[in-house]
């Protein structure tokens, strides 16, 4: 029967895996951890209180009603009022402040001639946040004061009018989605999409490198008893999506949920899309890991990967702005399916009809690393299944141990 | 003096281990150089234009259609579609066809003639956090205009000139300058951290993978043996020939960055060189430390991992350091990447004397002289040393 020599595969595999603790640290420990810091790590979302130096060079009732404001908004924190340019621009260079918000010595005189005064803000580039900072608080200040100068100056004037006057269109603005616009929200479900595809690719070229050193050294590959490679490749996906359901069960349901993350799946659509993102990432796995040749070069190989995958998603860098080459080589990976669908169906709350194209993506990229994991596989091991086969491979073991020893008995002669 | 023996021939050996084994080329050339193409390529613009966003115009008349059309001439902005109600929308926005939109709802203009204050919004899709953060600059600029010129058509019936217009409709202005990035340029500002970050993952993986190897493979003692039993002999004989192509890969990204792409430097090559090449030997000497301290294979590349991912998002060069918790603040200490960057900012960037950033150079200089507290405990592991499964 295939379906119990699935079975049979699936449990081999299983016990293989739960004894391994090299491969328990990538399929438990490191899902288990890793996001936890991340979500930690962008716990915050947003910058605040972002410490510059103010130069007054106006030093009048307006002026430092404008500092005061900048000061009260939550972007901001004014750490020192400075006497010139140059003591600021100090505080900049030791890294105590990241901004700077000149006012020149004639602000408020042009205020009151009834023209357009100018505030000079000039602001450390060394990370974003801190420009948008910047800008939102004292937009907001500037904004605010610009309504209460009209309103003096419209005096004579009814409230309402002086209201329309001031304002004709309003406008208000939504973020959607990720109500704090921060940077867990976006980032993290991300991380969570990648750490599962990553720690899989890992486990499984651990346990293939594992098999092949065992190999060389005289024995048997997995499943090599059976006839039918499909059972063979079928049980141990089974066995991965077994420890990859509960798995992707925390990672996805529990980490989210513990750090109050917008969470708006469904759960069948969500069921629905990650069943073959698991599928597709197992195949993908088991694709590459033949070409493992042992435990630890996994790491080499395909840690510094998952930098580029969080970008190839256009998670981060849009999409529609992507060279077109890098978007062609992105559809490589079920990470950048599963990073977009995952992003919108927890984020979102989209429904699987509207990440149709994603989950289409997934399965076709099932369909194919099952076929390839499928002809590698025989490729590679169809020797192994010959009759006698036990044979051939413990006397090849031994003849690569002997002429090695043979190598270092020479070379000590000739040295001698 | 055997041939076989001293710094030289140890060198040789590693060549040769090099060559042999294509892991160390992938790892080595083929992965940073992979890194470094693809970063400078998918941010070759720079700043994203034409990012799609959709309107929902429920009032159809002359003032809504000039607001949408102003909209369309941003450069970062393109209105690729218009939409019938808000649901529909939304829904675009959940299928990713649009990063944002403008709800004009019905009776704007009827409102804004009879100066009854309509209200226009903006919705973005923040699960996009950049295009996200640039759709709402355009948007917001826009409203504010749409604004600003129905009150303008007001003053100059009252006999104002352009000047009074601005001066009242707009008091105070804000002239917002970018010290050393001034074209908010995402390339510079991700991929001057970006390509060391991915150097510095490579090195601690190799040099901690490629001592332990020795001891997985049973080639310890007779590595200690070539170096007459003198550990830093063997240790840094071995790191020579990687440390060598490291720093050329170092070259090729320096070169790649400040010549080809030509993003600003400014206090020029030498101290960028200087800062590359301290952080390579910083992170040998960091992967040192920990192979010695942790005689396992598995585990101790597991923490090089570990910290070299790790060291991306703790170095603060995308979330600033100020914004995490503080415990991970004072984690920040230890990653050699967190001082490349600070030195980074300070010579490239803002371009200040080489004394700013003494410290964060003597930091460097620190990690590259940890080894020295432990090493003695892998000249013990090479000698009586066992692989475990």
């Amino acid at each position: 029967m295939w379906f119990k020599d699935m079975l049979d595969v699936s449990g081999k595999e299983l016990r293989k895996v739960l004894s391994d603790s090299g491969v328990l640290v990538f399929f438990i420990i490191v899902p288990l951890f890793y996001p936890l810091l991340y979500a930690y790590l962008y716990g915050r979302e947003v910058v605040r209180e972002v410490p510059v130096v103010v130069v007054d060079e106006c030093r009048s009732a307006t002026s430092r009603e404008f500092l005061r404001k900048s000061d009260a908004t939550p972007d901001l924190k004014i750490i020192s009022y400075c006497a010139d340019m140059e003591e600021a621009r100090n505080l900049i260079h030791r890294h105590k402040a990241y901004g700077l918000i000149h006012i020149p010595a004639e602000f408020e005189r042009t205020l009151a001639d009834g023209r357009q005064a100018t505030v000079n803000l000039y602001c450390d580039m060394s990370g974003l946040l801190y420009y948008k900072a910047l800008l939102s608080g004292c937009t907001m200040v500037s904004l605010d004061m610009n309504r209460d100068i009209q309103m003096e100056r419209l005096s004579g004037m009814s409230d309402w009018e002086k209201d329309v006057m001031t304002m004709p269109i309003e406008n208000e603005y939504v973020t959607m989605f990720n109500p704090a616009n921060g940077f867990q929200a976006f980032l993290i479900p991300a991380v969570l999409i990648l750490v599962l595809q990553q720690t899989l690719i890992l486990g499984v070229c651990m346990l293939a490198g594992t098999e092949n050193e065992r190999r060389r050294a005289g024995s048997l590959i997995l499943g090599a008893e059976y006839s039918n490679p499909i059972t063979v490749l079928g049980g141990k996906a089974l066995a991965y999506l077994l420890v990859y359901g509960f798995t992707a069960t925390y990672v996805l349901c529990f980490v989210p949920w513990l750090f109050n993350m917008p969470q708006l799946w469904q759960l069948p659509t969500l069921v629905a899309f990650i069943v073959p993102f698991l599928l597709a990432s197992i195949f993908f796995a088991i694709s590459i890991s033949f070409f493992i040749r042992d435990r630890e070069s996994c790491f080499l190989l395909f840690v510094f990967v998952s930098v580029p995958l969080i970008f190839m998603s256009g998670i981060s860098w849009p999409t529609s702005n992507m060279p077109v080459f890098w978007r062609v080589v992105a559809q490589i990976f079920p990470s950048t399916h599963a990073i977009n669908g995952f992003a919108r169906i927890g984020t979102s709350g989209a429904l699987l009809q509207d990440v149709r194209y994603e989950c289409i993506g997934l399965w076709i990229q099932s369909a194919v690393y099952f076929m390839t994991s499928l002809i590698i596989y025989e490729r590679m091991y169809r020797s192994d299944k010959m009759p006698g086969a036990e044979f051939v491979i413990s006397v090849r073991a031994k003849v690569r141990k002997n002429i090695r020893v043979a190598k270092r008995e020479i070379k000590a002669k000739l040295q001698n | 003096m055997n041939k076989d023996h001293g710094f030289w021939a140890i060198i040789r050996r590693e060549v040769r281990r090099m060559y042999s084994r294509p892991l160390y080329g992938l790892s080595i050339f083929f992965a940073p150089l992979f890194c470094y193409i693809f970063f400078t390529t998918l941010m070759g613009e720079g700043l994203p234009q034409g990012l799609p966003a959709g309107v929902v115009d429920e009032d159809n008349t002359a003032v809504s259609r000039s607001i949408l059309r102003n909209l369309d001439s941003y450069q970062q902005t393109e209105i690729i579609k218009q939409y019938a109600n808000f649901a529909e929308a939304r829904e675009a926005m959940q299928k990713n066809e649009i990063y944002g939109f403008f709800y004009i709802p019905k009776g704007t203009q009827e409102l804004a003639s009879t100066q009854r204050q309509p209200r226009i919004s903006i919705y973005t899709n923040a699960t996009y956090l950049i295009p996200s953060s640039l759709l709402y600059r355009d948007m917001k600029t826009m409203a504010v205009m749409a604004s600003a010129a129905v009150g303008r058509e007001v003053l100059y019936a009252r006999g104002a000139n352009l000047d009074q217009a601005m001066g009242f409709l707009q008091p105070i202005q804000m002239d917002m300058r970018a010290l050393g990035n001034p074209w908010l340029n995402y390339n510079v500002y991700l991929s001057n951290t970006m390509l060391p970050a991915v150097l510095v993952l490579m090195v601690l993986m190799v040099t901690c993978f490629s001592i332990h190897t020795e001891l997985k493979d049973d080639t310890a003692r007779e590595w200690m043996e070539m170096a007459n039993d003198n550990v830093f002999k063997a240790v840094s004989a071995k790191l020579f020939p990687q440390t060598m192509v490291f720093s050329l890969m170092a070259l090729v990204y320096l070169v790649l960055l400040y010549g080809v792409l030509g993003f600003p430097d400014n206090n020029g090559f030498w101290p960028m060189l200087l800062a590359a090449e301290m952080l390579i030997l910083a992170s040998q000497g960091f992967a040192v430390f920990i192979a010695s301290a942790i005689p396992s294979l598995r585990w101790s590349l597991s923490l090089c991992t570990l910290w070299g991912v790790l060291s991306i998002p703790i170095s603060g060069f995308s979330f600033p350091v100020m914004g995490m918790p503080p415990a991970l603040q004072g984690l920040s200490y230890l990653f050699p990447l967190r001082y490349y960057f600070l030195i980074y900012v300070d010579q490239a960037l803002n371009g200040v004397d080489m004394v700013f950033s003494a410290w964060f150079y003597l930091a460097l200089l620190g990690f590259m002289i940890l080894p020295l507290v432990d090493i003695g405990m892998l000249r013990k592991a090479a000698h009586n040393y066992t692989y475990l499964i």
